[in-house]
């Protein structure tokens, strides 16, 4: 069997009185790139946030590596190599590329390693060196989720939690995007990507889940998924 | 010959403005440092100061050491201060949706410290005498107070102090982080619990500073920190949060002002023309004058 990194078990999330997850259950197997599908309001942000510690489930398990996580504290997961790069970036508007790479460290595992992975992430973005002393709130959108993906990876994680990444970026630049995780991937990041842009997601991911108003619906091998008539007819129906 | 008295006047009654200013602004750093990182408006910041100064007044009188030698032991006594208040008062309080909490915890801590001092050490107005408290530096003619001098000295090496520790720490960067958005910092791990005690014991600890300097320039009395509070905050309406030398600045343009205010007017109209200034800057540039205004990602 292969190796589950992350395993979410029967996962019920509600806000107040309101049920925004019933009873999901997902597996990433490490080494993977895994997609979370659907639209708008389905409950894939949720499932992220809760995986981060932002929400407390109300039901359900997380496991990962094997070990209970569930209803740690956002730093607590962090620490144990779950990065998650949140929906709208989320990047300290006010403080320099370099300062906002620097926090991405901060965790007591990755904080001995800074100025290395300081230089890795450089040398992955070459970019965001010649911006290093720039304000991340005055670089392009692009730019921006470089950023958040740079410092989410100063965190030295085991598993890549993007929450879509593509958002608000144009078409150009979310092919680099879709790039850049193929990348990530290849160099042995473990990937759960929630997107809107079902296609893409489905295009380069190895499994994919397809979410609808809190529940698991469907679920297969990406481009299994990208075939499949219902998908095609709910989803994709404007693309192809 | 009346020119140059006038001038003499003016420039005399700016320096007196700045260096009083100078207090108004370190309690606006502490008030901004708060606020940005807990949303808490922490209206007790002026009884804390009076607090300080008292401290300072008893180590004078009981153990006759000099104001400006306890220095560290107020300083450091008022970070574990800080750091205590935001450990067993505010801890619970900050997580809450409603901040109507914090604001009246802040308000009872402000009338349980007024009221303990007023029965430890009576109501009465005290000051500080020192050999030097009346010598001044001749500048130019002018007539500079040693003991303001010296406040303003220390505000403006504490003010750097704090600057350099936001801007080249780690820990620093993060205090800036999570006032910027709490839930992306704790993302990237960073605990509010922990940035939120640094900022209240740098917060309280810039209120001992600020509680030394007045012991040594101003009688005080226990009722005398709520107008301090206020005044802060206005000085942090003219500054703008989110800079701590605005905040500082807000604090000196303030004392400015008052001082004049209450030389060509009267004493009386200082406040009503600070209040005033105050309205005028929340109507017309609230995110204040010295603030270029930044885009939210």
């Amino acid at each position: 069997m292969e190796n589950r990194l992350l395993e979410i078990k029967d996962l019920h999330v509600s806000y107040g009185s309101v049920c925004a997850l019933w009873g999901v259950s997902l597996h990433v197997p490490e080494g993977s790139i895994v997609a979370l599908v659907g639209a708008n309001g389905a409950g894939k942000s949720t499932l992220l946030k809760t995986i981060a510690g932002m929400n407390r489930p109300k039901n359900g398990s997380i496991l990962f590596s094997g070990k209970h996580i569930t209803g740690l504290t956002p730093e607590a997961v962090v620490n144990a190599g779950i990065a998650m790069v949140p929906e709208g970036r989320k990047l300290f508007a006010r403080l320099t590329v370099k300062e906002n790479l620097e926090l991405g460290g901060y965790i007591p595992r990755a904080r001995p390693f800074i100025q290395k992975s300081l230089e890795q992430a450089y040398e992955l973005f070459p970019l965001l060196k010649t911006k290093s002393n720039q304000i991340a709130g005055s670089m392009s959108g692009g730019e921006q989720q470089m950023l958040a993906i740079a410092r989410s990876m100063m965190s030295r994680p085991t598993i890549l939690m993007l929450d879509e990444p593509s958002l608000g970026l144009s078409p150009l630049v979310v092919k680099m995007m879709f790039e850049l995780v193929e990348e990530l991937n290849r160099k042995g990041m473990t990937i759960l990507l929630v997107e809107q842009n079902i296609y893409q997601a489905l295009k380069i991911s190895h499994y994919a889940y397809v979410i609808k108003t809190g529940k698991i619906v469907l679920e297969g091998k990406g481009e299994q998924l990208l075939s499949d008539p219902e998908v095609q007819n709910a989803y994709l129906g404007t693309m192809e | 010959m009346f020119d140059y008295l006038t001038f003499g006047l003016l420039a005399q009654l700016f320096i007196n403005g700045i260096l009083f200013g100078t207090m108004y602004g370190l309690a606006a750093i502490g008030l901004s440092l708060i606020f940005g990182t807990m949303r808490i408006i922490f209206l007790s910041q002026g009884a804390v100061i009076i607090l300080m100064a008292y401290c300072c007044y008893w180590l004078f009188t009981l153990f006759k050491i000099d104001p400006y030698l306890s220095i560290p032991i107020i300083g450091l006594a008022a970070m574990v201060l800080g750091a205590g208040i935001y450990q067993g008062l505010f801890r619970r309080a900050v997580k809450m949706e409603d901040k109507n909490i914090t604001l009246l915890i802040a308000v009872g801590l402000m009338f349980l410290i007024e009221n303990l001092m007023a029965v430890m050490w009576t109501p009465n107005p005290r000051s500080i005498s020192t050999g030097y408290t009346s010598s001044s530096i001749p500048v130019g003619g002018l007539a500079i107070s040693f003991t303001r001098l010296m406040g303003f000295v220390m505000a403006m090496l504490s003010t750097a102090g704090v600057t350099l520790f936001l801007k080249r720490t780690l820990v620093g960067k993060a205090v800036r982080a999570a006032s910027e958005d709490i839930e992306a910092a704790r993302l990237v791990g960073i605990s509010p619990h922990w940035v939120n005690t640094i900022a209240f014991a740098i917060g309280i600890g810039l209120c001992g500073i600020a509680g030394i300097a007045l012991s040594t320039t101003y009688p005080f009395d226990p009722y005398f920190g709520f107008i301090f509070s206020l005044k802060a905050m206005i000085a942090l309406a003219l500054g703008g949060l989110g800079s701590v030398f605005g905040a500082l600045l807000g604090g000196i343009i303030l004392g400015t002002l008052e001082s004049w205010s209450s030389f060509f007017i009267s004493g009386g109209w200082a406040d009503a023309v600070s209040y005033g200034v105050f309205l005028l800057v929340l109507l017309f540039k609230p995110e204040g004058l010295l603030v270029r205004s930044v885009k939210k990602v």
